[in-house]
């Protein structure tokens, strides 16, 4: 039996994998967390297709460079937080509509970009991931993401959650809302960015949002969600870097299945938050 | 001794004046707030109640004039104040507990590398206790009836050490007996000492629980005793006031 679960990480690629995944999914849980707790989980989609015109950019510019191309995806989920904060504080627009209306120019500026590219093949495992891509720049990028996010979040854990739960209190006792907001913000894109690689654009948000929506329905303390969430993370990047090598499927589509696979159980049969306990709750009251 | 002399009042106003844009919320209002009193900040929709404990807290520049709380000038009190925000602004299905709630209370005396001591968690117990949380410290706040919900946000104003606290419709959403709960709740911090401070819709709500009153209509229309503040004439002015002021 072992031989399905260990063989596969006698190879150094599938090790460079998991250890890219396990790294992501310790700040993906984390960061998930507050996404979600704050109802900015579309706000994290559109920053993970901002990236794209960034990528397409460094590429024209400077051809195939992996580091290159990491910096302009940075650059550009940058600029759309930024920008997207700054819209919704000097002008009307709230930051919802803001962050929706640029990210949509951005990506519509990306595939605009990728049309004009001599060959569009070497861009798709930036779009869905490969596990068998991750080189020691990789898991450098993905530690030092990984790294900054946990040290954040052991820093300024109440701040962290006083904003999250009540910013108006935290604003009111002297916290400072904005550097945290912007600070989730900016680690999320860097952590896009790391998860580039093993994940890709799309499917690299998955990581973030299903552990963390999935412990939502479990917990009812912070600090449990947060721990449930890169647990759930963890297991489901492990599980599913060995469902992509068994199976022959992307890795980033593999982990990302595992993970909505602990959702919808979640989902249904969480005891007190679940579809499943709810209605039977009501049954019960009938 | 007189609660109206200069040394009793814990909040003055000072000719303050506030704007958004170009458009004005609270012009030239000059009053003060005795320590220890129920005082409740009435007015129409627009009329500034919210403005005005905005700008006690020192989230809006003010335009002209000042506040003073005791000697200081309102940025340097900040722990004396707490803020309750109004029941619906709260995330009631936030993995929470009551008690890691309370706790937030101690949060802005501790550096972040500091775990709160036996003194903070002494507090924050007292806090619970005084107000009758202490059974249900460890519940998540959608576990609790909206007059615990309310209560919660109390507690933590208390395991701050604040002393002056200022509320944003507090009754709104609340039933008779947790009404009357709050009421008696407010009345003995008045007795303590404690200055509330609490913007209402409500004219007969707030005659009944409220021993003072600030009525405002962008303008301050009357302050002082209750019932010197609510009269016909007074109510009338307010309204009219805002009716002219929101009229196309």
């Amino acid at each position: 039996m072992s031989h399905l679960f260990l063989d596969p990480f006698g190879y150094a690629f599938m090790r460079h994998g998991l250890i890219s995944a396990l790294l992501l999914s310790l700040s993906g849980g984390l960061l998930g967390c507050i996404l979600v707790l704050r109802r900015l989980a579309l706000m994290g989609d559109a920053l993970s297709h901002s990236l794209l015109p960034g990528i397409a950019v460094v590429w024209l510019l400077f051809g195939a460079s992996t580091t290159a191309l990491f910096a302009g995806a940075l650059v550009a989920g940058l600029l759309t937080a930024l920008g997207s904060a700054l819209l919704s504080r000097l002008t009307r627009v709230k930051e919802d509509a803001a962050f929706g209306s640029l990210f949509i120019i951005f990506f519509g500026a990306g595939v605009a970009l990728l049309s004009r590219l001599p060959t569009r093949l070497n861009l798709s495992h930036f779009l869905f991931g490969s596990v068998l891509g991750v080189s020691v720049a990789d898991l450098q990028l993905a530690a030092a993401a990984s790294g900054l996010t946990l040290l954040a979040f052991l820093v300024g854990y109440r701040g962290i959650l006083l904003e999250t739960f009540d910013p108006v209190f935290n604003r009111a006792t002297g916290g400072c809302g904005s550097v945290v907001h912007f600070g989730v913000l900016a680690l999320t894109v860097l952590n896009l960015v790391a998860a580039l690689q093993t994940m890709g654009v799309v499917l690299g948000l998955g990581l973030f949002l299903l552990p963390a929506v999935s412990a939502y329905l479990w917990c009812d303390h912070f600090a449990r969600m947060l721990v449930l969430a890169v647990a759930v993370a963890m297991v489901c990047s492990w599980a599913g870097i060995l469902l992509s090598y068994h199976a022959g499927v992307a890795s980033g589509a593999a982990i990302v299945l595992c993970l909505g696979a602990v959702f919808i159980f979640s989902a249904l049969f969480s005891p007190r938050h679940g579809a499943a306990g709810r209605l039977l709750g009501r049954w019960r009251e009938q | 001794m007189n609660p109206d002399e200069p040394e009793h009042n814990i909040l003055r106003f000072r000719d303050v004046t506030l704007r958004y844009g170009r458009q004005t919320a609270l012009e030239s209002v000059t009053t003060d707030i005795p320590c220890g009193s129920l005082t409740a900040i009435l007015g129409p929709n627009g009329a500034g109640k919210s403005t005005l404990l905005r700008a006690i807290l020192g989230w809006m520049p003010l335009a002209r004039g000042e506040i003073r709380i005791g000697d200081a000038h309102a940025e340097h009190a900040l722990p004396r104040l707490a803020y309750v925000p109004q029941r619906h602004a709260v995330d009631w299905d936030f993995p929470i507990t009551v008690r890691a709630v309370v706790e937030q209370g101690r949060y802005p005396a501790l550096k972040f590398w500091q775990r709160p001591a036996a003194e903070d968690r002494a507090r924050v117990d007292r806090a619970l206790a005084e107000l009758d949380l202490t059974a249900v410290g460890e519940r998540q706040i959608r576990q609790l009836s909206g007059g615990q919900q309310q209560r919660v946000f109390l507690a933590r104003a208390l395991a701050q050490g604040a002393d002056i606290f200022l509320l944003d419709e507090p009754f709104a959403g609340l039933d008779l007996f947790a009404t009357e709960e709050l009421t008696h709740i407010f009345r003995s911090w008045g007795r303590q000492g404690r200055t509330v401070l609490a913007a209402v819709h409500d004219l007969h709500l707030a005659r009944r629980v409220f021993s003072r009153a600030v009525l405002l209509a962008t303008t301050l229309v009357a302050a002082g005793p209750i019932e010197a503040v609510l009269t016909e004439a007074n109510i009338d002015r307010a309204f009219r006031a805002a009716h002219c002021v929101h009229a196309p």
